[in-house]
């Protein structure tokens, strides 16, 4: 596969749903340890709606503002911070590809750089605070360096998976600052982040679809 | 709990139903969601406002929508946001060819669907600027973390005359700006409101006991302790405002005693003649004092002074301007 055209958008996004479906009870137990615990739900619900959303609000042709209106409908149905966070990274993806057919190397490396940047904008994330940008910036910044060196769109997604995957083991040795994990902050060495994991998850599916 | 309700998950769609159907010249929603509401007399050319929050605070946030004032509110469940969506779809039926200025309190979880809205807004080409309310003095000393509470009243006042005036959409936030570079607010709880749907209030104060500095959520304020007499409270709130934005003798200024759902009238005009007592030994002149409700905590009892330093004429002007909404005619 060397692109995803506009009509297999959705089933990329079933490959993701098919993951938090699987990954629903662990990432409900991992947040739960750090005092929450509907992450898995929400993200089952959310992903498990998105290939349908996207089918709904799509925009012929047009994967940017499909992925605006796809995000926008997402963020009403799981309004939880991680669900916004979510849907404010596929918009921030559709915002910075613009109206693209298709999604080649350079939309994908483009898609991970907007979607890093729409969650790290909307939770006003920094780097270092134990968060799900502690594992989308990584990625992001892999993704670019495969396009830059002349990579595919394999190379693209494998360089987006495997710096998701440092980012979730370096989160293992940070502390969270923000919201109700800090008060649970002695919980969190040696564990990873889940709203790391969750994007982990994320390029996961969207691995498997690229590279079936 | 003791409320005139049906379900308690139907609080704020049940609300929604009677007030459409007691003002439909009006207001109306848009796109089958009763909680896009939109003004019923859209003005070609004029900016248009937007507001939106959690349902509880009536007249906050959508009782503003009206003649001179708003043009449409997203309605959030019972002290949650409303969805980006929601303010979406407000946003593009209320829109009037001269952009839209989103103004709303200060809160996260309002924030982020406000500015996601705007992303969706800037896509499909329409202008918009926004501005938070953040004048309750006591929740942070840092004035940009600050929750907004009834001085929004002063903010939706302004920008809505200077939009009636057919101002550009930068002149209709410079005037919610002023409004909010001069507006002070404290305020104190006696009783706790109940949630509908949790069927119990979210904290709790014993028969004599009071907080002072409560937000209008319920979040802690600076005391709790026993209830203080009005000049009391007057003393104490002005004392609060004054060291935070100090009105030299001579200058004017506009009050706002604002009750928070149960506490009457009678109390707060005792309250708003404390407030004046003080003013005047001051010397501080009085242009306009408001009493009544303008941003409630459903059935909590308490209230909130705001004082808007007057700036001019041109301010005078939107003061005075006559409003015309289901829930304020001025």
């Amino acid at each position: 596969m060397d692109k995803i055209t506009y009509e297999e958008l959705p089933e990329l996004f079933e490959s993701v749903a098919a993951i938090f479906a699987e990954k629903k009870d662990e990432l409900c137990d991992m947040d739960a340890h750090m005092g929450d615990g509907d992450l898995g739900l929400t993200m089952n619900k959310g992903f498990g709606a998105l290939p349908g959303l996207i089918k709904e609000n799509g925009v012929e042709g047009d994967i940017g503002k499909t992925l605006m209106k796809s995000g926008m409908k997402m963020a009403s149905l799981v309004p939880s911070t991680m669900g916004t966070l979510m849907s404010s990274g596929l918009m921030g993806a559709g915002k910075a590809m613009g109206s693209v057919p298709e999604l080649g190397a350079k939309e994908l490396s483009v898609f991970f750089r907007g979607f890093a940047d729409g969650v790290a904008n909307r939770g006003k994330n920094k780097p270092g605070e134990r968060t799900i940008t502690d594992a989308l910036e990584p990625a992001a910044l892999s993704a670019e360096e495969a396009f830059a060196g002349g990579g595919d769109l394999k190379a693209v997604i494998d360089g987006a998976l495997s710096g998701v995957e440092k980012g979730v083991e370096a989160t293992k040795d940070m502390l969270p600052v923000k919201g109700k994990a800090a008060v649970f902050a002695d919980r969190a060495k040696g564990v990873p982040d889940q709203g790391a994991v969750a994007a982990k998850y994320l390029i996961q599916g969207m691995h498997n679809y690229i590279s079936e | 709990m003791k409320k005139i309700i049906n379900v308690p998950e139907n609080y704020t769609d049940d609300m929604l139903r009677g007030i459409y159907a007691a003002h439909p010249d009006m207001v109306k929603y848009v796109e089958d969601d009763l909680r896009c509401y939109c003004t019923a007399k859209k003005k070609d050319g004029k900016v248009a406002i937007i507001t939106g929050g959690g349902t509880g605070h009536l007249p906050l946030f959508l009782g503003y929508v009206g003649e001179n004032l708003l043009d449409g509110c997203g309605v959030g469940g019972v002290f949650q946001s409303p969805s980006a969506e929601q303010i979406y779809n407000v946003s593009k039926e209320v829109e009037a060819g001269a952009g839209i200025l989103y103004l709303y309190g200060n809160y996260s979880g309002d924030i982020m669907n406000f500015d996601m809205a705007a992303e969706m807004l800037e896509m499909d080409d329409i202008k918009t600027k926004s501005i938070v309310g953040a004048d309750d003095v006591l929740s942070n000393s840092n004035p940009d973390a600050r929750r907004g509470v009834a001085g929004i009243f002063f903010m939706y006042k302004c920008a809505g005359a200077k939009a009636a005036e057919m101002g550009s959409l930068d002149e209709v936030l410079a005037a919610a700006q002023e409004a909010k570079d001069n507006t002070r607010t404290v305020g104190f709880a006696l009783t706790p409101c109940v949630i509908p749907e949790l069927g119990k209030s979210n904290f709790t104060l014993g028969d004599d006991e009071m907080a002072f500095g409560m937000g209008i959520h319920g979040e802690p304020g600076v005391w709790n302790g026993p209830i203080k007499t009005a000049d009391e409270l007057a003393s104490e709130s002005m004392d609060e405002i004054l060291k935070d934005m100090p009105v030299a003798e001579g200058e004017e200024v506009c009050v706002l005693i604002n009750g928070l759902g149960a506490t009457s009238l009678e109390e707060l005009y005792i309250l708003s003649g404390s407030v004046r007592k003080i003013l005047d030994d001051k010397k501080i002149k009085v242009y306009r004092t408001f009493v009544g409700e303008c941003a409630t905590s459903m059935e909590m009892a308490g209230a909130s002074v705001s004082i808007l330093k007057v700036t001019g004429d041109k301010m005078k002007k939107w003061i005075d301007m006559p409003v015309n909404t289901p829930f304020i005619k001025l």
